[in-house]
């Protein structure tokens, strides 16, 4: 482990609340295999706002025809899915190396559910805000304007897209095995579950998609209810942080079969 | 939670069995709690699934938790009639060492090495 990891592993124990566990190999590991991750996936979620982006661009200077406009789009979703899957499997195969290491393993007799990992609120808030981007891209295709109503259907499916990656990360989140050797280091591993589920619901892409695909063409109506819903998720998504208790609090709590 | 140590001379499914076992009897894990599936603990604990699948036998055989076919093994609400059974087979333990005079230090001392021999430490 370099020094820098070791010093990013220390703090972010620090800021969980866990100052005085040790900075072992496997956290640093998997910290490391994170932070990868985190950026990958970041990138892929910037390529796929990029390529909508484009399919949009395309569609408007009727250079291509919309039906193969929708196909390449659809095309390059699905590689984007395959890329975040790849990512998700990749962190998992991090993780099982780093734990084929340990000379004694740690797991827990209830492996921590969806409710642990990401809990009620953030599922709720979740749906909320695919449901929401769901509902704008429907609104847009009862819009006459064709430009708009290609817009919304190039929406729909990025849409669908980041939903499908979404639920592929979070599968894979659930089933994952656990890597630990002791109680902290099983702490550890659902902390890590419950961030990385957060990261995975993060609402940036959804609110971000609409707003840079049809603000300017759709009406004004649809425009408020876009800035609308990203000010209310805000809202939302502030209050949720403010009383969900911390990812160590839960991951104590999950320690406790009953 | 669950522990099992690749360096140790007791062999992980006797630790795993006996770390469940206990956990069933202290009631941490509840009548009717749904353990993990074999499969799922073996990837946790980096064992093989063999082992595992074995230390849940063991515990069915001795009546802590039942299987119920693909639902999965569950925490047996028999294992309170063991516990009640081997209260029953103290009681009659007591009752011959009442009959023999012999002291409770020698009666704990054959109780222990009673023990011991029959379940390896964990």
């Amino acid at each position: 482990m370099t020094s820098s990891d070791e010093r990013s592993a220390r703090a972010w124990l620090d800021g969980k609340g866990l100052p005085d566990a040790p900075v072992t190999d496997l956290l640093g590991a998997r910290l490391a295999a994170r932070r990868q991750a985190r950026i990958a996936d970041a990138l892929v979620l910037a390529a796929l706002i990029i390529v909508a982006s484009l399919a949009q661009a395309a569609s408007l200077n009727d250079s291509w025809s919309h039906r193969l406009v929708l196909l390449v789009l659809a095309a390059a979703t699905a590689g984007l899915l395959v890329a975040r899957l790849l990512i998700a499997r990749r962190l998992a195969a991090a993780d099982r190396r780093a734990g084929a290491t340990l000379p004694r393993r740690a797991a827990h007799a209830v492996k921590p559910g969806w409710r642990v990992v990401l809990g009620p609120a953030h599922a709720a808030f979740g749906l909320a805000t695919l449901g929401v981007a769901v509902a704008l891209g429907l609104s847009a295709l009862t819009v006459s304007d064709p430009l708009v109503r290609q817009g919304a259907v190039i929406l729909l499916v990025a849409v669908l897209g980041v939903a499908a990656g979404t639920a592929v990360q979070l599968r894979q989140l659930l089933t994952s095995p656990v890597v630990a050797e002791d109680e902290t280091s099983l702490t550890v591993d659902v902390i890590m579950r419950i961030e990385d589920a957060r990261e995975s619901t993060s609402p940036s892409v959804l609110w971000t998609l609409p707003v840079v695909l049809l603000c300017g063409f759709a009406p004004v109506w649809w425009n408020v209810a876009a800035f609308g819903a990203v000010v209310l998720g805000v809202a939302a998504l502030a209050l949720i942080h403010a009383r969900t208790p911390a990812s160590l609090a839960t991951a104590r709590q999950a320690m406790i079969v009953r | 939670m669950i522990v099992i140590d690749a360096a140790s001379a007791v062999p992980p499914f006797e630790q795993l069995r006996v770390q469940l076992a206990r956990q069933i009897q202290d009631h941490t894990l509840p009548v009717g709690f749904r353990l993990p599936t074999i499969r799922s603990l073996a990837t946790d604990l980096g064992l093989a699934a063999n082992t595992v699948a074995r230390a849940y036998r063991e515990l069915e055989e001795a009546g802590l938790i039942e299987t119920r076919g693909r639902a999965g093994s569950f925490v047996s609400a028999a294992g309170e009639a063991s516990r009640e059974r081997a209260r029953h087979a103290a009681a009659d333990y007591a009752a011959v060492i009442a009959s023999l005079g012999l002291d409770l230090d020698e009666a704990l001392a054959i109780a222990r090495a009673a023990l011991t021999a029959t379940r390896p430490a964990s």
